[in-house]
């Protein structure tokens, strides 16, 4: 029998191998939908679907295995502490709680997470409005060729590598808004609270605000590309109603396509934060990579932990305790505790939001 | 003169047996008017050489088989096509003797007082009162205060309210298909129309709730005038005042029920109403 097609070997293996012998004899074989297969294909999915929860596991194991002797020296105060002292890499190194480490050491994370919390809340505060604007625009205003060469541009930018979006931010961006923009704004706010934080000195364009705005730029695109593919699956029947009802275009937009799609655009934007959180090169470039200290104001120098593991790891090294290292798998520890508690805030506020508005399973 | 339409089935109970017999032997003044309308999307034209006149405070029905554009005649009695691609029309609608394609002419005033239910429910992704009240915050009916009220009494005039008041705050859409298209039907009651246009309201809709939807259009009028679109022939019958067949984007006959289905002029009425065409 000649084999003409690519399919044919798998066939003929479905033929000649009965069901169950071989490693892969369940493959041809679904179609067939014997019993013992399908167990065994609900035992290989079963694992498939098993494995991003075991890495997810493993990797807080590890990582957590690694920082526990770190965790045991800088203590639970760790966590509301604002230091960075390596001590005397130098001088003979001590122990604690039977733990190895240069003198002098004290480490404090509150102005990582800080800094790490707020960066990323401004891209999202700036990100998530330009997004949904954005897709709104391309899915409701824009003729067809214009939305899909902006749909394209989108698709660009969020392929484009962090590391440009870094340097960008520090050669042109950060340096614009220093110039321009932040001293305008600074001067206008009033000195109520929350504006009030806008005021101070807005610095040379390395900080706060120009971190959150690179990480804004990097977001926009996997944000707005998902609203505009959640927006274009609002049924027109719904939104014609509204039409028919006398709203104008943009009471149809806030009262319908966007309730229509909440979830799922509360989903992308946690998709944004997540990325903003653990956005590593272009905020190593742009924060000023301010250690030890909270940053003085919105404007302010100031690092985040993905940052700052990076741009220490080098010096870590350089700690024959190795106690450096361990501590900065700790903050890599924090930083993957703190997205996790992101995301499952994000899945319960995406399940309050679905039960009261959104239609589940209940066409017509 | 209106006649009682037949029955569609002897011995099933019809809304309009209930009703009192209104004699007025002057015709009814006109609602909305179309006038040597015709329309179309890009190069092709959908209805030509429409002239009909839908009398106010009466139930309008439309026939005529599948894609012979009543539908599309529906929606232009709100600029419901205007939105479709490459929309065209020439001639005019008149709404109380005014054009309502006249230049100024305000969409969200227009369709204030010409509502329109779907063929298939559309309820909007909110609460089952933010449903009811959705156009009524639009348009700036009433005042906060009243809102309760609007939602009980428009709720209660669909024969909804006993479903529905223990969970007003609920989605709508863990409602029934038909208690969902009652409520898009309050939902266009709420802002108080002139007009009301239903297309095909009762397709998806099994034998009783139609019924029980029929027998609530009935109680609308003469309050507001009606249209609606039906292939329900036995519907039509049972409910309309007057009936329009389309064929073809163009309307062949129009006169009052009794006479299109017992008495039609046109051939082609003849073999629609009868059942020999569609
Ligand atoms: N947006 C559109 N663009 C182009 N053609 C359209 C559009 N909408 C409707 N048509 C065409 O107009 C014609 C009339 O359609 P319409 O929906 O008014 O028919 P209908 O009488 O309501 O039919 P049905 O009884 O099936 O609902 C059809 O041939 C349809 O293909
Ligand atoms: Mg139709």
């Amino acid at each position: 029998m000649a084999l003409t097609t690519r399919q044919a070997p798998a066939a003929q293996a479905s033929i000649r191998q009965p069901k169950g012998r071989g490693p892969l004899a369940w493959l041809p074989a679904i179609s067939r939908k014997s019993a013992s297969n399908r167990s065994l294909l609900r035992y290989v999915a079963g694992l498939a679907a098993l494995l991003p929860a075991l890495a997810l596991a493993g990797i807080i194991v590890i990582l957590a295995n690694k920082a526990w002797p770190a965790v045991r020296v800088n203590g639970v105060s760790f966590l509301w502490r604002s230091a960075w002292a390596p001590g005397n890499t130098y001088g003979n190194p001590v122990k604690t709680d039977g733990v190895l480490h240069p003198v002098g050491v004290a480490y404090g994370a509150l102005p990582l997470i800080v800094g790490t919390l707020a960066s990323s809340g401004i891209a999202v505060v700036f990100a998530v409005p330009l997004s949904i604007g954005a897709a709104l625009a391309v899915v409701e205003k824009l003729p067809r060729r214009a939305s899909y060469v902006v749909g394209m541009f989108l698709e660009l930018l969020a392929g484009i590598p962090s590391v440009v979006f870094g340097l960008w931010g520090i050669l042109t961006f950060g340096p614009v808004l220093s110039r321009d923009v932040y001293p305008a704004v600074a001067s206008i706010m009033p000195k109520v609270p929350i504006l009030r934080f806008f005021r101070g000195d807005t610095g040379y364009g390395e900080g706060l605000m120009t971190a959150g705005l690179v990480l804004a730029v990097m977001i926009v695109p996997i944000v707005a590309a998902t609203t505009r593919d959640l927006l274009r699956q609002v049924p027109a029947l719904q939104k014609e109603g509204a039409a028919a009802l006398g709203m104008n275009e943009w009471e149809v937009v806030r009262k319908v396509s966007i309730p229509w799609v909440r979830a799922g655009i509360i989903g992308a934007s946690v998709l944004g934060l997540a990325r903003a959180l653990g956005e590593t090169m272009a905020i190593a470039m742009v924060s000023g990579s301010l250690l030890g200290t909270m940053p003085a104001n919105l404007y302010g120098k100031m690092g985040t932990i993905a940052s700052t593991i990076v741009q220490q790891l080098d010096g870590a090294f350089s700690d024959g305790t190795g106690f450096a290292v361990k501590t900065l798998a700790e903050f890599a520890l924090l930083l993957a505790v703190i997205t996790l508690l992101t995301n499952i805030a994000a899945r319960f506020l995406v399940r309050k939001v679905s039960t009261t508005a959104l239609p589940v399973g209940r066409g017509v | 003169m209106t006649s009682i339409p037949m029955p569609a089935s002897a011995g099933s109970k019809t809304a309009r047996a209930d009703m009192p017999l209104i004699v007025e032997a002057a015709p009814r003044s006109v609602s909305v008017q179309a006038k040597d309308l015709a329309l179309g999307f890009g190069s092709a034209t959908i209805l030509s050489d429409l002239n009909l006149d839908v009398r106010k405070g009466e139930i309008t029905a439309l026939i005529g088989p599948t894609g012979s554009g009543k539908t599309t005649f529906l929606r232009s009695l709100n600029r419901m096509n205007d939105k479709v691609a490459k929309h065209w029309h020439q001639g005019d609608v008149l709404l109380e003797g005014a054009s309502i394609y006249a230049p100024g002419v305000q969409l969200m005033a227009l369709r204030r007082r010409v509502g329109m239910v779907f063929q298939r429910p559309n309820p909007f992704p909110m609460s089952i009162a933010g449903n009811i009240l959705a156009g009524v915050k639009a348009h700036r009916i009433a005042s906060k205060d009243h809102y309760r009220d609007i939602v009980e009494a428009r709720l209660r005039e669909v024969g909804l309210w006993d479903a529905v008041s223990n969970r007003l705050n609920s989605s709508p859409f863990s409602l029934s298909g038909g208690q969902q298209q009652l409520l898009c039907l309050a939902r266009a009651l709420a802002i108080g129309p002139e007009v009301l246009l239903l297309d095909e309201p009762t397709s998806s809709l099994d034998p009783v709730t139609t019924e029980n939807i029929e027998a609530m259009v009935r109680t609308l009028v003469p309050a507001l005038t009606i249209v609606i679109v039906t292939h329900n022939l036995g519907q039509a019958r049972r409910i309309s005042d007057r009936t329009v067949f389309f064929y073809q984007g163009k309307m062949v006959e129009s006169g009052e029920t009794s006479q299109v289905f017992e008495d039609p002029k046109e051939p082609e009425t003849a073999r629609y109403v009868t059942g020999r065409m569609g």
